[in-house]
């Protein structure tokens, strides 16, 4: 009775509503009368009767407004609350409806799953590298300065140079440099290699990051001469060799033998230039020669400067230091580069950009596929939709209550794709996150997550809408409702819409599927490029021999040239008597390292034709049997061998793309080469090319030189193995050991991992596209069969009245079937000219692969054509499989 | 005979409730039920009455219809909602504290007069 009495004042509330205005003014009022009613009962005459009930009613005015505002402020909460009351009811009716229809539900929660769940990995990969900030202090002011080559590449600095820069330039508020050092921290365990950089104190200013514990360097322990045995350390080591105790400020540790304290701990996370173990004092000097360049720098831009300015600054002092020192610094100039570059190289970001345009492309083909599945079932909703309207229920509030359905399908669709994220970012930081910069810290945060919620509302309402709005004009508009209740004919103007669902599902398909093949194709190229050397059973190890820092410098465990020689001749030759090894071999730099050496160089002692354009080389120092151990063939000429030792005159092999380069053909053996650092070398043999810098691109001019005559204290032992490499890593350490208890073998790994490493980008892209290209097609069909097999339950009746009059069920099947089929080409045909536009895009991340691929096209073609055909056969055969009178009857 | 008492702030809300409590009302009607019920020992602004009424329905405490008087005038009758109900209860037992606490120290005898009287 109470709740009839509410709903009959709701119901009289509804019919009579006044605005507020118009309320507060009918109430006051009505009290003003009451009151002067009242006074003049009493005796008052009119006009004293209502000045007294208006002195005993109080400031109208100011009572009215406050009325009006409460009362505005009232019904607005009452719409509020009134339209979550009705989403609560939506939301109810939704999850009943998706309860009761399990088979629909599993499928569509599964494709926006996909879908979302795609979207989530690659935007947390995007997220993860590039547009997370970096971590240092308002780092987009942060920039890498470089010198520039007389062919304008980018090269690394001198001391004098950067001393000059840091002297000259304004439009900088701090500059830093630093340089690669690895000394060998010894201790209680035996020596361990670290990662190191000798940095300048002014660094740590530059990137705005104070020490956890501790200080960093002052600038009297970065000058030659002062107290430059001090060392900050990373997080990392401060646990591993500390435990993390803040005592040790002011202990001491041994790298390479000399006693430093350590006077500061950088916080955790803090990595700078990478994996960094241990920051020593770089101590720059005039002294050092201008030509020598082996500092990177970085600078932080002054607070009013641009980058602009600024690079334009350095230029300057660029020429006029080559003007002042013109044999070092003649055609050298000065470049900016916003250190930001340095994470994301232009190539990663157009990779980036590609894998979100794909993965925005499947989500589309998510969304194509829930909104025809949505669609098929509308068919069995339409009954129910037309008795809503019919009962009052306006057309807004049945698509709200139908979008309202989609945006919880996709909630869910968006729970279940975050879970598959979840799977799916571990397996991507595995295979990227030692090779692309920062996507070690990739995960789910906040951002990521909110771009998913985005994402899924936004899928939500586009899938939804669509369906939504056709059922509610085909199936309850005007005179349909009335259609449909009195005699449960079915309106097939939705028809239309669902083949274009259909064609635009298997064209998105085939774009995707022609993009995942083409890439595909080039890392299967990319896997099986010839590099010019047998890569496999190549055991690699860096060693690194504490030489003087200054000739004067011999203190204990010192090693001079002549000592760097033999040490390495004794390893090469105690790693050859240990079973298991073929040959072993050592070089400065190993293929894949990611490092590189360089130098100019004129044939004959010809400079180039064109002034101040040299050709540049790379360069390697290697023991004898390093073209052995690496079986890079000879051919031409001699390889390196016991006379090219010193003093016999300098003798170097070349490979063939530096002796096309440098002779053009002609014989290059015994020719004479002048290098810039002022060497003059002969030809003596000629090598295969190989590729050692990138698995992708050509293989580089490059020079042999030999250790006998160019000793190196820093080299990569590299030991050709008759079984698996990776077991002999022991007997590598067990023999540097044995010759210097003080020396440590780094990055100890067979060479397949270095060229897997320096393969992981192109690896993971076509891993994620792999995954894309699955998906798709799994999505494909799915879309495919729900439409396919909704037309032909639709057509049961139609079926069963043609079989009934004798048609033969196979013809059935071929009219269903070649429906199913013409739809595909048609959407196959589509989706092949969008791939034919987008390929081009692709150029940016294909290997030796070109975009318009025909074989890629037609095989991707005929299989979605295929998967078409087997959608559609098997619900025809189906439903030319019942008996007739069963359909005629069930309607 | 002694001034009404200026109302306490706060305290409007309740004996609005109260009077509700015995059925609905017009804001008029209220005026004078809490005038005459408290023997015109209380004085009310009557048009401060409707800025409470209106934050009252707001809180959804009371609530609004629109009938007819006996006039036959239309006019908006408030009622009393089960939410409202409850507050009226806790407005209660939250007055008579406080009336309790203040009447305890108010009629406290005083040190001075009281050993005078004792």
């Amino acid at each position: 009775m109470a709740r009839f009495g509410r709903f009959s004042r709701e119901l009289r509330a509804r019919l009579w509503k006044p605005s507020v205005d118009e309320e507060v003014r009918r109430e006051l009022d009505y009290h003003l009368e009451m009151l002067e009613h009242e006074f003049r009962a009493s005796g008052l005459d009119p006009a004293a009767a209502r000045a007294a009930a208006l002195a005993k009613f109080g400031d109208t005015a100011r009572i009215g407004d406050t009325c009006r505002d409460i009362g505005t402020q009232r019904d607005r909460e009452h719409e509020r609350s009134e339209w979550l009351a009705e989403l609560r009811q939506d939301t109810r009716y939704a999850l009943r409806q998706l309860r009761g229809n399990p088979r629909f539900t599993l499928v569509a929660v599964l494709t926006l799953a996909v879908g979302l769940g795609a979207v989530t990995t690659i935007f947390g990969i995007v997220n993860a590298v590039l547009l997370r900030p970096l971590p240092f202090a308002d780092p987009d002011r942060l920039v890498l300065a470089w010198e520039t080559t007389p062919l304008g590449r980018d090269f690394a600095v001198s001391e004098p140079d950067y001393l000059d820069w840091r002297e000259r330039s304004k439009r900088f508020s701090a500059i830093g440099a630093y340089s690669f050092r690895t000394p060998s921290i010894r201790g209680d365990g035996g020596a361990e290699r670290l990662g190191g950089f000798a940095v300048t104190h002014s660094l740590f200013t530059v990137l705005g990051v104070p020490p956890a514990h501790g200080r960093t360097f002052l600038a009297d322990e970065d000058v030659p001469g002062g107290d430059t045995r001090v060392a900050v350390l990373s997080h990392a080591l401060w646990q591993r060799r500390f435990g993390g105790d803040p005592s040790a400020i002011g202990q001491s540790v041994d790298l390479d033998g000399i006693t430093h304290r350590v006077v500061g701990v950088m916080p955790r996370g803090f990595d700078f230039p990478s994996r960094t173990e241990i920051w020593v004092p770089l101590a720059p000097t005039l002294q050092y020669h201008r030509g020598d360049r082996r500092l990177q720098v970085v600078a932080r831009l002054a607070p009013n400067a641009t980058h602009d300015e600024a690079a334009a600054d350095l230029r300057t002092i660029a020429r006029d230091i080559a003007t002042a020192y013109p044999s070092s610094n003649t055609g050298w100039g000065a470049r900016l580069q916003p250190l930001r570059e340095a994470y994301v190289t232009p190539q990663l970001q157009a990779r980036l950009i590609v894998l979100l345009s794909t993965v925005a492309v499947l989500l589309v083909m998510a969304c194509v596929n829930v909104a025809s599945l949505l669609l098929a079932r509308a068919g069995s909703r339409e009954r129910e939709i037309a008795v809503r309207a019919a009962l009052g229920a306006g057309r807004g509030r049945i698509v709200r209550q139908l979008v309202v359905e989609s945006v919880v399908l996709s909630l869910i669709g968006a729970v279940v794709g975050v879970a598959l994220a979840s799977i799916a970012i571990p397996v991507v930081r595995g295979i990227g996150g030692t090779a692309i910069p920062r996507l070690a810290e990739m995960s789910l945060d906040w951002r990521v997550l909110a771009f998913t919620l985005g994402a899924c509302l936004t899928t939500g309402v586009v899938f939804g809408l669509a369906p939504a709005l056709s059922l509610v004009r085909g199936g309850s508009g005007g005179t349909g409702a009335v259609d449909l209740l009195r005699g449960g004919t079915r309106t097939t103007s939705s028809g239309r819409l669902r083949n274009a669902l259909v064609v635009s599902s298997v064209s998105l398909a085939m774009l995707l599927l022609v993009c995942a093949g083409l890439v595909g194709g080039s890392f299967v190229k990319l896997m099986r490029v010839d590099v010019g050397f047998a890569a496999d059973r190549v055991l690699t190890g860096s060693v690194a021999l504490p030489i003087g820092l200054s000739p004067a410098d011999t203190g204990p465990g010192r090693y001079t040239r002549e000592r760097v020689v033999m040490f390495h001749d004794a390893l090469v030759e105690r790693l050859e008597a240990t079973a298991g090894v073929r040959a072993a071999a050592a070089t400065n730099i190993a293929p894949f390292s990611g490092e590189n050496t360089a130098m100019g160089f004129d044939p004959d002692g010809v400079p180039s034709e064109r002034p101040g354009e040299e050709r540049m080389a790379s360069w390697r120092v290697v023991t004898l049997n390093y073209f052995a151990a690496m079986g890079i063939p000879l051919t031409r000429g001699r390889l390196l061998d016991a006379r090219d030792r010193y003093p016999a005159p300098d003798a170097m092999v070349i490979n063939e793309t530096m002796a096309r380069l440098g002779w053009n053909g002609d014989d290059p053996i015994g020719r004479r080469v002048k290098l810039s650092s002022g060497r003059t070398m002969t030809v003596v043999g000629v090598v295969r090319d190989t590729r050692h810098l990138y698995v992708d691109s050509l293989p580089p001019p490059t020079m042999y030189f030999s250790h006998a005559q160019f000793p190196w204290a820093t080299m990569w032992v590299t030991v050709r193995t008759a079984g698996d490499p990776a077991v002999l890593a022991d007997a590598l350490r067990r023999e540097v050991a044995a010759l210097d208890p003080n020396v440590a073998v780094a990055r100890v790994q067979p060479l397949m991992q270095l060229m897997q490493e320096a393969t992981a980008e192109p690896r993971l892209i076509v891993t994620v596209f792999a995954i894309f290209a699955s998906a798709a097609l799994v999505l494909a069909t799915i879309g495919l069969y729900g439409i396919v097999s909704y037309t032909v339950s639709q057509r049961a009746r139609e079926i069963g009245v043609r079989l009934a009059l004798g048609a033969p069920p196979r013809g059935i099947v071929a009219a269903v079937l070649s429906q199913g089929i013409r739809l595909a080409v048609i959407g196959v045909a589509l989706g092949g000219v969008a791939a034919y536009g987008a390929a081009g895009a692709l150029r940016t991340i294909l290997f030796e692969t070109e975009p318009t691929d025909a074989a890629t096209f037609l095989g991707i073609g005929s299989i979605l054509i295929a998967v078409a055909a087997v959608a559609s056969a098997w619900p025809a055969r189906r439903a030319a499989r019942v008996d007739p009178i069963v359909t005629l009857r069930s309607e | 005979m002694t001034e009404p008492t200026e109302l306490l702030h706060g305290t409007l809300d309740a004996l609005i409730l109260k009077t509700l409590a015995w059925g609905p009302r017009h804001g008029y009607a209220i005026a004078q039920w809490i005038e005459t019920s408290s023997a015109d020992a209380l004085r009310i602004e009557q048009g401060s009455l409707y800025p409470a009424l209106y934050r009252l329905e707001r809180k959804g405490w009371i609530e609004a219809e629109w009938g007819l008087s006996d006039t036959k005038r239309q006019v908006k009758l408030y009622s009393l909602t089960s939410e409202g109900r409850e507050r009226l209860a806790v407005e209660t037992a939250q007055w008579s504290r406080f009336a309790d606490g203040v009447a305890r120290i108010l009629l406290q005898p005083s040190p001075r007069t009281g050993s005078g009287r004792a």
